[in-house]
């Protein structure tokens, strides 16, 4: 059990690691391509948030960069953090208040919907403008799968340590 | 170790106004549209949530209709009727709705929650990207603001509602049993 436990543990650090990695080309590197009559558009992955920022839709855009960028990337900063300093005993104070803010930012973090929106998006164009799919999206699809599978490694952790967050929440 | 947390008596309350705003702004959602097409050659167009989905339809791609059908318009509709359900049982005092059935409806309502938010991340991309002046062009419409806020104040309502206050009729009886023994 406790050896399962200790490979779940380093499963989700791997994975969360990995996609921590990956958020650097995948906010980074050409998103997608657009091309329509010999005019080329690369965009990146925060162009989302500006599209519906230059439109006068801040609010809106400040939400799709939140859910889609800011807190995956917290997520996983936290997911590391908490992993890293579970094993010391000086630093379980603030081992529990990571893993409280950790279930926190999960709930808005929302990587695979916006995977999925893009993927609509690019059959919604047709034949209107010519797609090519950059390596960013790659990278960021792989982030959100490695976020998916860290969240569910980090989920599957043995019952003492859940028993410990569900005490660090009865002290908040 | 062994110490819990009290129920919020807020959490009900907070729940439902907020689940209540959020119909309210399912019409302007539905109705509104969500984003503005122009290609060169076209005639320029609005495009609601559901004629984004019969559009698809149209396209000869049924199963993308049927995705952003259930993300968008089954999804929101099923976490309110579900949110309202929910509330009803935890605002009567002798509710005999199963608290064990009800906790699985509030934790599959958890978790087609951020679903919704399909479409909002569509409108985000296609304004972002297709920007080509009068050749292709997208822009974002009032309607992806009401849509975006059903989502966030669906999600709110879920977050807010505390799935233990279906437990309390049953805890109560239970100790009125113990009592009685």
């Amino acid at each position: 059990m406790a050896e399962r436990g200790r490979l779940g543990r380093q499963a989700a650090l791997a994975f969360a690691l990995a996609g921590l990695i990956l958020a650097i080309p995948a906010a980074l590197l050409p998103f997608v391509t657009l091309g329509k009559f010999g005019r080329e558009r690369t965009t990146i992955l925060t162009d989302s948030f500006q599209g519906f920022w230059a439109h006068g839709f801040e609010s809106l855009g400040i939400w799709v960069l939140l859910c889609g960028v800011l807190a995956p990337i917290g997520l996983l900063t936290l997911l590391v953090a908490v992993l890293s300093t579970d094993r010391h005993p000086a630093l379980q104070n603030l081992n529990r208040q990571l893993r409280r803010w950790a279930h926190g930012v999960e709930y808005w973090a929302m990587p695979e919907v916006q995977v999925l929106g893009v993927m609509v998006a690019f059959f919604k164009l047709g034949d209107v403008v010519q797609v090519f799919v950059g390596p960013g999206l790659w990278c960021y699809g792989a982030m959100s799968l490695f976020t998916l599978l860290a969240w569910r490694r980090f989920n599957l952790q043995p019952r003492q340590e859940r028993v410990a967050l569900l005490s660090g929440r009865a002290s908040s | 170790m062994s110490e819990t947390v009290a129920i919020s008596p807020g959490s009900t309350p907070q729940s439902a106004a907020l689940a209540t705003a959020a119909v309210v702004m399912l019409f302007p959602a539905y109705a509104l549209p969500v984003m503005h097409l122009g290609i060169l050659g076209q005639t320029a167009s609005d495009t609601t949530i559901l004629s984004g989905i019969v559009q698809l339809w149209r396209q000869g791609l049924g199963g993308l209709a049927a995705i952003v059908f259930t993300a968008s318009f089954l999804v929101p509709l099923l976490k309110l009727g579900g949110l309202g359900w929910l509330l009803l049982a935890a605002s009567r005092k002798k509710s005999k709705a199963n608290p064990r059935r009800l906790t699985r409806v509030y934790a599959a309502i958890d978790f087609i929650g951020r679903w919704s938010m399909l479409d909002v991340f569509l409108v985000a991309f296609l304004s972002g990207a297709v920007r080509f002046g009068k050749l292709a062009s997208v822009h974002p419409r009032p309607g992806a603001v009401a849509f975006g806020g059903v989502v966030v104040l669906t999600m709110l309502a879920t977050h807010q509602f505390d799935p233990r206050v279906l437990w309390a009729e049953a805890r109560r009886s239970d100790a009125n049993n113990a009592v009685k023994i």
